[in-house]
């Protein structure tokens, strides 16, 4: 007689489990996705203790990097393209409709303001690999930071303020800006920082 | 590996009637958990993991009239500079223009060491004053032009660990400020 062949089962493995974790999953990061926006300074915060939040929206952002350039954006298209009206009746510049629409996709921009025409009239390659020299904030020769916080506030009033430093911007980069903004009766703001744990033991107050 | 099952075996095969086969409803899932994995991926790639928080800053109005209050006293206010290096030079209840500033005046690192200092320093200042009943602790933190925004902000944060609430943050530096540090100003 010949042996028994054991008849030869694959091993098979019920996918449906794993299957509705995967899709369970994906669903929860769809709906909790917020994306990374292209700034255009890489800029590392430090970190902080405080549990608060930075605001979602109405939002304008100063970025500050590591050789103390500075960077101004704020978060919606709209306010953008309306910001940018103002800036340009108040220097009596006038902005085609292309260059609102490049505009309109800065997330944030560090350049002086007759440097902006030509930065958005190039192609959206050269736009990224181009090196934005920072926003003058000289508070004597020509402080055009503080102009565009004026008329981000003019297009929206509710805008609320925070300032992005990078761990190794000097101090004096901050006290310009700090500068920019007081000078303008603005002395609430928020500083992004990362989280950090407190040290063992610590409670909040609040 | 994706092989599917088909009927129930020969087993039934004696009996008259030939059922139709039935045919398996199964289907393999397994492109669809990897096309699940694939998209979970670049979800979360894509996405900023940690939202950052948010410190509130409140600085005083520049524009409006200063209220005339009495000066605080020296002997109340713990003054931070924030040096280079990450270095704080700390002066503990002294004024910059006393004889012993120099002498007094303390390094301290980030971290620890500047908590401790504080929370000795406001212990000290607090059992001297007992009739301020907030705290006539008062803290004064002064960045110097080749301190860091990390310096200041991690300042900031030990305010809200050590919990004081009296505090200042000062750009401003006056003479005395600067005869006292000296070469720590410009290196």
């Amino acid at each position: 007689m010949p042996a028994v062949k054991p008849k030869r089962n694959f091993p098979m493995m019920d996918m449906t489990a794993m299957c509705d974790v995967a899709f369970l999953l994906l669903t929860f990061f769809i709906l909790t996705a917020k994306f990374k926006s292209q700034d255009a300074a890489e800029i590392e915060t430090p970190s902080s203790i405080s549990g608060l939040k930075v605001p979602d929206k109405d939002l304008m952002q100063i970025s500050i990097d590591k050789d103390g350039k500075i960077y101004f954006g704020i978060d919606n298209m709209n306010t953008r393209i309306a910001m940018l009206d103002n800036m340009g009746e108040a220097k009596g510049l006038t902005f085609t409709d292309k260059e609102k629409k490049a505009f309109a996709l800065q997330s944030n921009f560090g350049l002086p303001l007759e440097q902006l025409k030509g930065f958005l009239n190039l192609p959206g390659e050269q736009q990224k690999a181009f090196k934005q020299p920072g926003m003058p904030v000289d508070s004597t020769a020509q402080n055009d930071l503080a102009l565009w916080i004026y008329n981000a506030r003019k297009a929206n009033n509710g805008l609320r303020i925070a300032i992005k430093g990078d761990n190794l911007s000097k101090f004096p980069a901050f006290k310009d800006v700090l500068g920019a903004l007081q000078a303008q009766n603005i002395n609430k703001f928020n500083l992004v920082t990362g989280t950090e744990a407190p040290p063992a033991g610590w409670t909040s107050d609040k | 590996m994706s092989e599917i099952q088909q009927g129930g075996g020969g087993g039934h095969k004696k009996g008259g009637k030939v059922r139709s086969k039935k045919a398996s409803t199964r289907v393999d899932m397994t492109p669809m958990v990897d096309l699940g994995f694939l998209l979970i991926t670049f979800f979360i790639l894509a996405t900023t993991l940690s939202k950052p928080s948010a410190m509130q800053l409140n600085v005083p109005d520049k524009q409006k009239d200063e209220v005339k209050t009495d000066p605080i006293k020296a002997s109340k206010v713990l003054t931070l500079y924030l040096g280079k290096n990450n270095v704080v030079h700390a002066l503990d209840g002294v004024a910059p223009d006393d004889e012993e500033a120099k002498t007094k005046m303390k390094d301290v690192s980030f971290g620890p060491d500047l908590r401790a200092m504080i929370t000795a320093s406001r212990t000290r200042i607090n059992a001297a004053n007992p009739e301020d009943k907030e705290g006539a602790f008062v803290c004064v933190i002064k960045p110097l032009k080749n301190s860091t925004y990390k310096n200041m902000v991690d300042a900031l944060d030990e305010m809200t660990i050590t919990k004081t609430k009296r505090y200042a943050l000062v750009d401003l530096l006056l003479q005395t400020d600067k005869d006292l540090l000296g070469d720590k100003l410009n290196d």
